[in-house]
């Protein structure tokens, strides 16, 4: 029952809430679009929000605003959400699938990222990341939110193997060094709160250049 | 006969065992007969409690009464994708305030939360990933009734603010560390509560 390689009870709650961040919904949407088990919780969290609307005490409504909607009830429903945006990428799991998307960047040797675009909510965005077999990601962040799902390939950590649909919620306090173990490149969603800092020698030669 | 199902429901209060079921059945019908007096009557128990939900989070109360429109016309459109033996029509409508809340706090953005109100509809074929017992909306409110009052809290608490956890753990003055026990032993007390209750029965 304890959850492993998934968003954690609290996340999940506030991700049906809808009260989580933007950019870490997103990392979670993907998730549970990928690891439908999951979703026992989000179905658990979505009747808890029901029985809290249930609990709720009425604030009251003019009858004249429910005539008002009775007489629209049969009025054509305005047009569905705008068609995918040219540059969003239909072969992503859902929700990554119907956002538009920014360029592929270099990073590093073999590694790749790319903005989801519309995502960002103060510092923190979404990013597809698009590591090669073998390589590590030469890159971690020293704050706050730093949620990823593996979409293909697998990386692994000192906490063991990350494959297709599994779910890190990195301590920022620790220095994140993934290494890609799939013999694909390994492609993954993170959100990222702050700047990401590539340590070392390249990140000091790159850190002018480089902003994430 | 669904006038006095509702007035029952509407008079019902919040520890009377809630008949829920008669809930769901008004939904169904809007779906399958286009039935207005039952879509009053689910007008008249949800709209108000939909506003004050929205209030609670933070809308302004013209802005809430609005969502609360927009929600019963959805309700109204998309009745055909209520699927009773998934949700109960409390959740069901839960969700689709909730959509509706965050596209029109992120508009022009795609909506993330769709998956989830067709989910029933479109994705049968998911059993693993049914909770049994959830649809049932008063063994759920009996559920959160067996919470420890510091549970229940901050679970309720993490329906009404962004950056949940932050946020309460300020609110209440408990580490953040605290509110995250209380919510995942919560979670975990409530599953165990639904499975358990359901074990013997269906």
């Amino acid at each position: 029952m304890s959850l492993r390689r998934q968003p954690s009870e609290e996340q999940l709650l506030a991700y049906t809430a809808g009260t989580l961040s933007f950019p870490e919904a997103i990392v979670v949407a993907t998730h549970l679009s990928l690891r439908p088990e999951t979703r026992a919780w989000t179905e658990l969290a979505t009747a808890v929000g029901g029985a809290v609307l249930e609990d709720q005490a009425p604030s009251p409504i003019d009858a004249g605003v429910r005539d008002d909607l009775l007489s629209r009830l049969d009025a054509p429903a305005a047009p569905q959400a705008a068609a995918r945006p040219p540059t969003a990428d239909a072969a992503l799991p859902a929700p990554l699938d119907r956002f538009a998307l920014g360029p592929w960047r270099w990073l590093g040797p073999g590694v790749q990222v790319r903005d989801v675009l519309g995502t960002k909510v103060g510092d923190c965005r979404v990013i597809l990341l698009k590591i090669a077999s073998g390589q590590s990601t030469p890159l971690h962040t020293h704050q706050g939110v730093e949620l990823t799902c593996v979409i293909d390939g697998a990386y692994e950590t000192h906490d063991g193997v990350f494959a297709r649909g599994d779910f890190e919620d990195a301590d920022p306090n620790v220095t994140h060094q993934p290494r890609v173990v799939s013999k694909e490149p390994c492609l993954c969603v993170a959100a990222l709160d702050g700047q990401i800092r590539l340590p070392g020698m390249l990140g000091r030669l790159l850190a002018p250049f480089v902003r994430l | 006969m669904h006038a006095t199902r509702a007035l029952s429901v509407r008079s019902g209060d919040r520890h009377a065992v809630t008949p829920s079921r008669a809930l769901d059945h008004l939904v169904t019908q809007v779906a399958a007969d286009r039935d207005r007096t039952a879509f009053v009557a689910l007008f008249d128990h949800y709209a108000p409690r939909v506003k004050a939900l929205l209030i609670r989070g933070g809308a302004s109360p013209s802005a809430a009464e609005e969502l609360a429109q927009e929600t019963m016309l959805a309700v109204w459109r998309k009745a055909h994708l209520f699927d009773p033996a998934r949700a109960s029509a409390a959740a069901w409508i839960f969700t689709i305030a909730r959509n509706l809340r965050i596209d029109s706090l992120r508009r022009g953005s795609p909506s993330l939360y769709d998956l989830d109100l067709n989910l029933g509809a479109e994705d049968p074929a998911q059993p693993d990933a049914i909770l049994s017992g959830v649809q049932d909306a008063a063994q759920v409110r009996a559920a959160m009734r067996s919470l420890n009052a510091d549970q229940a809290q901050a679970i309720e608490m993490a329906f009404f603010q962004e950056q949940t956890h932050t946020e309460i753990s300020q609110a209440l003055g408990v580490p953040l560390g605290t509110i995250k026990a209380r919510i995942r032993f919560g979670m975990m007390k409530l599953r165990v509560f639904i499975e358990r209750d359901k074990g013997g029965a269906a």
